[in-house]
């Protein structure tokens, strides 16, 4: 196991580049944990490549920003009360 | 034998040969769900798993697979490792005709002994948080409680609710949190929504083995689930104050997490793989801000795997979805005799029942439709003859081979309602229904040619006792 973590450029699943490390091991140099800041896609450094790399992370899993604009709520938000 | 938390019952599983300790280490991904995932193909039996070398994290303790084998589950409610699936669910009526058992306030919990507030929060420091399926879109807690009151009624102790729901980790102090239309957190967010306030929640972890079943138990909106913890442990279940939103919640926790549900705030979420064995989402979920954490020292990170079924989840909710239907249509319809409502949490519910009159058995597939649990399941309800068993597919597929007719045995309901995350549905939420009537048909129903069916010998049964007694 590799004690060096490259730290990734863009998002595996929507290909965002702007990301943030959530969390670094209680193991100094271990891993560490990334979100992206648009689909919020977050995973560990040391997972295996189908889910950290943009160019072996399934087609089927990947999400677009149109994806995301549409997503439904759930569940929907009620009207207030009128008092 | 009444277990106070998850530790004790642990340790009974480990002295009943049902826990493996992993002892060498593993990658947090994809070791530790592919195990769990892999644990209950061993059979009837599978044990749970218990991993405490885990790559990166300073002792980390993580079970899983706990209540993932119908031997577990009997050990669960106290019984023999051995006890058959469906004698677990008779034993299961049997205690909930002592329901309600009021639970036991005690003080001191352990899991008071250490906390973390407000900005400190961080549930990365608390929780080894793993993955679980490749397409998930984080990681997800899918086994702890959540407590939370009717902001209309917060003094009625039963229409507060304790279930299981699906819960992504989102930030140090941020989680998202799925409640399905039809269960009872819904009712209460919305109307906190509904007010312009946020939702109070408590969520625990690791709790005793009896709360996770209770969890995900499908009772009524004015049932208490701590009440039928007490009826299923036979001993009151111990519940004390959460400090910081004065929920109830179990004594016996790893870890209590208190926050809100953020009203009328929805943020993109998932997906995640369900207990359909599909995966759902993303969908604008809503959004839970962490106000404290308190947890046992090295408490224990208790999860689970779900896929494609059979995993955990499906022991988890197998009995205790069969008895509530069971006790509703009881009580209306007494011919009922069984409700086999175990293949995905009752999305087929398999009924057996006596006939009053023709037309009956169709009846009471009607009724299975219009329960609590029915609207948003019970997509397909197969009707057999009392004769027939519910858990014995072959009798099952024998009554469907045999009794069953389409011209007119086979009635559809259109645009009924379902949970969203039933893949079927042509929109999200609405689903035709499927009633199936195998039973025999009963007067003035004269179709089909039955006349007599043949029946066990007499001698029979003393004869397999005696073969029994010969292939020893
Ligand atoms: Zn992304």
């Amino acid at each position: 196991m590799t004690a060096t973590i490259a730290t990734p450029t863009e998002c595996p699943r929507c290909g965002y580049e702007s990301l943030q490390l959530l969390y670094s091991s209680p193991v100094a140099g271990a891993w560490e944990v990334h979100q992206c800041r648009r689909c919020l896609y977050c995973w560990r450094t040391c997972e295996p490549d189908r889910r950290t790399r943009r160019d072996a992370y399934p087609d089927s899993f990947k999400m677009t920003a149109e994806d995301i604009r549409d997503a439904p709520e759930v569940p929907t938000i009620p009207p207030l009360r009128q008092s | 034998m009444a277990y106070d938390d998850l530790r004790s019952f642990l340790q009974a599983l480990d002295e009943e040969g049902q826990l493996v300790r992993i002892t060498d280490e593993v990658m947090p991904e994809p070791d530790i769900a592919a195990a769990a995932n892999a644990a209950p193909r061993l059979g009837d039996a599978a044990p749970a798993l218990y991993f405490d070398n885990v790559y990166g994290f300073n002792g980390a303790r993580i079970a899983m697979n706990v209540h993932g084998s119908w031997a577990n589950h009997a050990l669960a409610l106290g019984l023999p490792k051995q006890t058959g699936t469906k004698e677990q669910v008779e034993e299961f009526i049997r205690r909930w005709d002592t329901f309600p058992i009021p639970p036991e306030w005690r003080d001191d919990a352990p899991w008071a002994q250490n906390s973390v507030e407000g900005e400190d929060v961080n549930i990365f420091d608390v929780l080894p948080l793993i993955r679980l399926n490749d397409g998930d879109g984080g990681f997800y807690l899918d086994k702890a409680a959540v407590i939370s009151k009717d902001p209309d009624d917060p003094e009625n102790s039963g229409k507060q609710n304790v279930g299981v729901y699906r819960i992504e980790a989102k930030g140090k102090r941020k989680l998202a949190l799925q409640p399905v239309p039809m269960h009872d957190i819904a009712q209460h967010l919305r109307k906190a929504e509904e007010k312009g306030e946020d939702l109070p929640i408590a969520i625990t972890l690791g709790n005793d083995p009896v709360i996770s079943i209770v969890a995900a138990t499908p009772m009524e909106y004015d049932q208490n689930e701590y009440e039928l913890a007490g009826a299923l442990r036979g001993a009151p279940a111990p519940v004390t104050k959460a400090p910081h939103t004065g929920l109830p919640v179990p004594w016996g926790s790893e870890v209590v997490i208190e926050g809100v549900i953020e009203g009328r705030k929805r943020e993109i979420e998932g997906p995640f793989g369900e207990f359909t064995g599909h995966y759902s989402g993303g969908r604008k979920m809503t959004v839970v801000r962490i106000d404290r954490i308190s947890y046992r020292t090295d408490p224990i990170f208790e999860h689970l795997y779900l896929g494609m079924p059979w995993t955990e989840i499906d022991y988890l909710m197998a009995a205790n979805t069969c008895v509530p239907l069971y006790e509703q249509l009881k009580r209306e319809f007494p011919e009922v005799q069984a409700v086999n409502a175990m293949y995905t949490h009752g999305l087929v519910v398999i009924v057996s029942t006596g006939k009053r009159y023709g037309g009956f058995a169709k009846a009471v597939g009607m009724r299975v439709l219009t329960t609590p649990h029915g609207l948003g399941y019970a997509a397909t309800v197969i009707v057999v003859d009392e004769d027939v068993d519910p858990f014995n597919l072959p009798q099952v597929m024998w009554a469907l081979s045999t009794k069953m007719n389409p011209s007119g045995d086979l009635i559809t309901l259109p645009n009924l309602s379902v949970l969203e995350l039933a893949p079927q549905a042509i929109t999200p939420g609405i689903t035709d229904k499927l009633i199936i009537d195998a039973t025999t048909p009963a007067s003035p129903d004269g179709r089909g040619n039955y006349g007599n069916p043949v029946r066990d010998l007499p001698e029979a049964d003393e004869w397999l006792t005696k073969l029994r007694h010969l292939v020893k």
